[in-house]
């Protein structure tokens, strides 16, 4: 609908390359910080309402984590197309990582989580480069990367001494300063938000933006233009990896204790998949619309116990079949088009 | 026996194949010739229902099977040769001629007719597709095809990388099989073989019928001497 | 010793179980992720018909009977859209429904029977196979995956439909040339492997109980046979799930469990990096 070169065989489910933001691409630096800043603003307001309930800053802040997650894949598969079936063994990386590094080894809170970070952003890139090197096509890096994510699993609950297994572990470091109370995480974490919003919003502006939209679109076509196609197939990897790590650690140390259900495949890689499906893949703030809106539903079903499980497979199978480029674009493009007809002419792209 | 008409086809919304009409009469082997790009193969992978045309219609022993699927079109008695072969790469000689009879059951006379046919068959009966020479996998291509015992066989372009004596083979075997009743509809780009051995050809250029006539008719006219036959000044074909 | 007939055990139970998803996948393009939950869900027909005062045959009829039905009708709804695709977007969209698919039949399971587990027990002692005592339960089991793998065999081999079959995992364009319809095929393959799942659930609930909550680790297992044999090819799933068996009963026996389910996922990847076809799959 937008007239872009689209290929036959991409999947229909990368569908919304932001096309809001692709027709302000050529405008400057302020027009992508006005709804940044608008959303960062709204966001800020949560804890005047629930800010007494420890247990609801509880959720806010792990919704925001999955905000932080849901754009570091997006950036991953969004902008570049790979199926990095690893979302929550990345950031369990950061979380593990730094919690081991702090508690174990004894490095400032600090040092632990850049550490973190980076392991997981290597990761994520190594990932990268040997799908790419191998010619993995989509199907193949899911495989392996879910391969990883059972991996890592399988690791955590193995190396009980340091991780706590099954039953998971405790984090000393950071429970005396703010990290640990009750309104100061989340705006820790909204601040990660909103910076991450920012570089990607920054990068979908840039020739690698630029790179990555050519490449997702149409590969050979971008080889012929001259992209290296795995090259920045790993630049996205690696941001993307970035942002998991980071966010992942982050949140641990505002948690203070850590189980293999904190980064599980079922509990973060599939309800970031959600997120993203409803709030659109490849868009900017689809993350947040997602986010929001699956932090808030998830609190809903919560009393439903183990049948939440059945909302989120019905919810996966409606999401991707019937709104394959998500609600939130759908849903722009019909205002749009509505819109464009309320006032008498058609508003192209 | 066959009747096309106003037929177009193409890919993502793009034709190749422009208002083509052209027919087959039972009993004849009518050829199609263009040169590559032409549109043949095209024409032919929507005509035998593995594309689906954009206009047309198709009409086969009187019945309609415009756009129907390749699965159909196959059990109704009409066969495709494609130019890729899809031979089962894994599966005996044996086997795929076995295949080629589906859904009926296999004919041990029908069988034996293909084999005499194509000697080179019997001998590697229980070898794999897979290691068999190029000129082999065609003669198993065609054999495969008439197990079935089909009234219409339609190839596309079977001399593709032959050598000329195995190329020269397949088509006598054809005009054997000619003769005990099979019509044939063949394209090529390598014209004088084809021009030999049909009676009836039309010339496909960038997706539009041009030219049409008797193999006599067409290998006097002076733009396919030069086109297609490499004799005379290049003059350009009209038509 | 005992390790390596503990392995070849479970190695034909995993070779079976890759079967169906391979066949599935080969014939198909199709990556049925909710395969572990087929298998749960006809386990519990069985255990629900035992616990209501069927015998165990027609119990494990009834298990064999449903786990057909499920994948027909896995045929006939959840993948009627996948159809429409091909290649790779079918691949992708197969795989992402048939999660959400595994999601509610975990949830609605776990959810309703969260304690309920199929145990068949198979009377009498012990018999000594090479020296080594050997359950009953394991025999049986043992003895009824050789002779449905050779059942397979004969099928796909010598009947003309099993023939069909396999043309259309060789090459799809060419079986539709002689008139094999590829979506009859699929669904004949789909209720096979619903078939399949159900028998290796009923023939492991010998050796060891099968519950509610094994619907994924089924999954995970049967996909990395499945990738390590190669896709399509049923002997390739056999080869496949016999090495694996075997790595797996003696890494677990000598270094852990965990270790031993890294070592096969680390398998998997690895076939994936070097071999993306396979042992016995066909090479692109």
């Amino acid at each position: 609908m937008s007239g872009r070169l689209s290929s036959e065989s991409g999947p229909s489910l990368i569908g919304g390359s932001g096309d809001l933001v692709e027709a302000r691409s050529s405008r400057s630096l302020p027009v992508l910080l006005i709804p940044i800043g608008v959303v960062g603003a709204a966001l800020a307001l949560v804890p005047l309402w629930i800010g007494d309930s420890r247990v609801l800053m509880g959720v806010a802040v792990l919704g925001l984590a999955f905000a932080c997650y849901a754009i570091g894949f997006n950036v991953i598969f969004g902008s570049t197309g790979q199926l990095f079936l690893c979302v929550g063994a990345l950031a369990g990386i950061g979380g593990y990582g730094a919690a081991i590094l702090a508690d174990r080894v004894g490095l400032p809170i600090t040092v632990s989580i850049l550490v973190a970070t980076l392991t997981a952003t290597f990761t994520g890139g190594l990932l990268s480069f040997v799908a790419v090197r191998r010619s993995l096509g989509v199907i193949f890096t899911g495989i392996v990367t879910l391969i990883f994510t059972l991996s890592f699993d399988a690791l955590l609950l193995g190396l009980s001494g340091l991780t706590g297994g099954d039953t998971g572990r405790l984090i000393d470091s950071g429970a005396d300063t703010f990290l640990r109370d009750q309104i100061a995480p989340y705006y820790l974490m909204l601040a990660l938000v909103l910076i991450f919003l920012l570089i990607h919003g920054l990068l979908q502006r840039s020739h690698i933006g630029w790179a990555f939209r050519a490449l997702r679109d149409n590969e050979v076509a971008a080889e012929l233009a001259g992209v290296d196609v795995a090259r920045y197939r790993v630049y996205g990897a690696l941001i993307g990896a970035a942002m998991l790590g980071l966010a992942g650690s982050t949140y641990a140390f505002t948690e203070g204790r850590l189980s293999p259900t904190t980064y599980g495949f079922g509990q973060v890689d599939v309800v970031v998949l959600v997120m993203l499906a409803f709030g659109g893949i490849g868009t900017l703030f689809g993350p947040i619309a997602g986010a929001v809106t699956f932090t808030i539903v998830d609190e809903i079903l919560i009393e439903f116990g183990q049948l939440r499980q059945v909302a989120y497979g019905i919810l996966i199978i409606v999401l991707f079949l019937r709104l394959p480029r998500g609600v939130i674009p759908t849903v722009a493009s019909l205002w749009r088009r509505v819109r464009g007809r309320c006032l008498g002419f058609q508003v192209f792209r | 026996m066959l009747e096309v008409t106003g037929f177009s086809a193409g890919y993502q919304g793009n034709d190749v194949v422009h208002e083509v009409a052209f027919h087959v009469d039972p009993g004849e082997a009518v050829m199609i010739i263009g040169s590559n790009g032409a549109g043949k193969t095209t024409l032919f992978r929507a005509m035998c229902g593995l594309l689906s045309p954009s206009s047309g219609q198709v009409l086969f022993e009187g019945d309609h099977i415009t756009g129907l699927p390749a699965e159909r079109i196959a059990r109704l008695g009409m066969r495709f040769v494609s130019a890729e072969r899809h031979l089962f790469p894994r599966m005996t000689v044996q086997e795929n001629l076995l295949l080629g009879a589906y859904p009926g059951r296999p004919d041990p006379e029908t069988m034996s007719v293909v084999l005499d046919l194509f000697p080179r068959l019997a001998e590697r009966r229980r070898q794999h597709v897979g290691t068999m020479s190029g000129g082999e996998q065609q003669m198993l291509a065609v054999g495969r095809a008439l197990m079935s015992k089909p009234r219409l066989l339609v190839l596309d372009e079977p001399s593709t990388g032959l050598a000329p004596l195995l190329a020269q083979a397949t088509y006598e075997a054809l005009g054997v099989l000619r003769q005990r009743g099979l019509t044939v509809l063949v394209a090529e780009q390598q014209v004088p073989l084809a021009m030999a051995f049909c009676d009836r050809g039309y010339v496909l250029e960038n997706g539009f019928i041009r030219l049409e006539g008797t193999s006599e008719e067409l290998a006097e006219n002076p733009g396919i001497r030069s086109a297609y036959l490499g004799v005379g000044d290049g003059a350009m074909l009209d038509g | 010793m005992a390790n390596i007939l503990d392995g070849l055990v479970l190695g034909l139970q995993f070779g079976l179980l890759a079967t169906g998803l391979t066949l599935v996948y080969g014939l198909g393009g199709v990556l049925n992720l909710a395969y572990g939950q087929m298998a749960v869900t006809s386990a519990m027909m069985v255990t629900l018909a035992m616990d209501a005062g069927v015998p165990a045959l027609p119990a494990a009829g009834i298990g064999l009977l449903g786990g057909g039905l499920l994948g027909l009708f896995l045929d006939q709804t959840i993948l009627r859209p996948v159809y429409r695709l091909h290649d790779e977007p079918r691949v992708l969209l197969s795989l992402l429904l048939t999660l959400g698919v595994s999601f509610i039949v975990d949830g609605f399971l776990i959810w309703r029977y969260p304690l309920k587990a199929l145990t068949l027990h198979i009377a009498g002692g012990a018999v000594e196979i090479l020296g080594v005592p050997m359950r009953r339960g394991s025999l049986v089991a043992s003895a009824i995956t050789l002779i449905t793998f050779a059942g397979l065999f004969v099928f796909l081999q010598r009947t003309t439909l099993g023939r069909a079959v396999r043309s259309v995992i060789e090459d799809e364009e060419g079986a539709r040339l002689v008139g094999i319809y590829p979506d009859r095929m699929l669904r004949l393959i789909l209720v096979l492997s619903g078939v399949l799942a159900a028998l290796v659930a009923i023939t492991r609930s010998m050796v060891t109980p099968v519950n509610t909550t094994s619907g994924l680790s089924i999954t995970v297992f049967a996909l990395i046979v499945t990738v390590v044999g190669g896709l399509g090819s049923v002997a390739g799933a056999l080869l496949a799930g016999m090495i694996l068996g075997i790595v797996s009963v003696v890494a677990a026996d000598f270094i852990g469990s965990y270790i031993s389910l890294i070592i096969l996922l680390v398998a998997a990847a690895v076939t994936i990096l070097i071999r993306p076809a396979g042992l016995l799959g066909v090479k692109e």
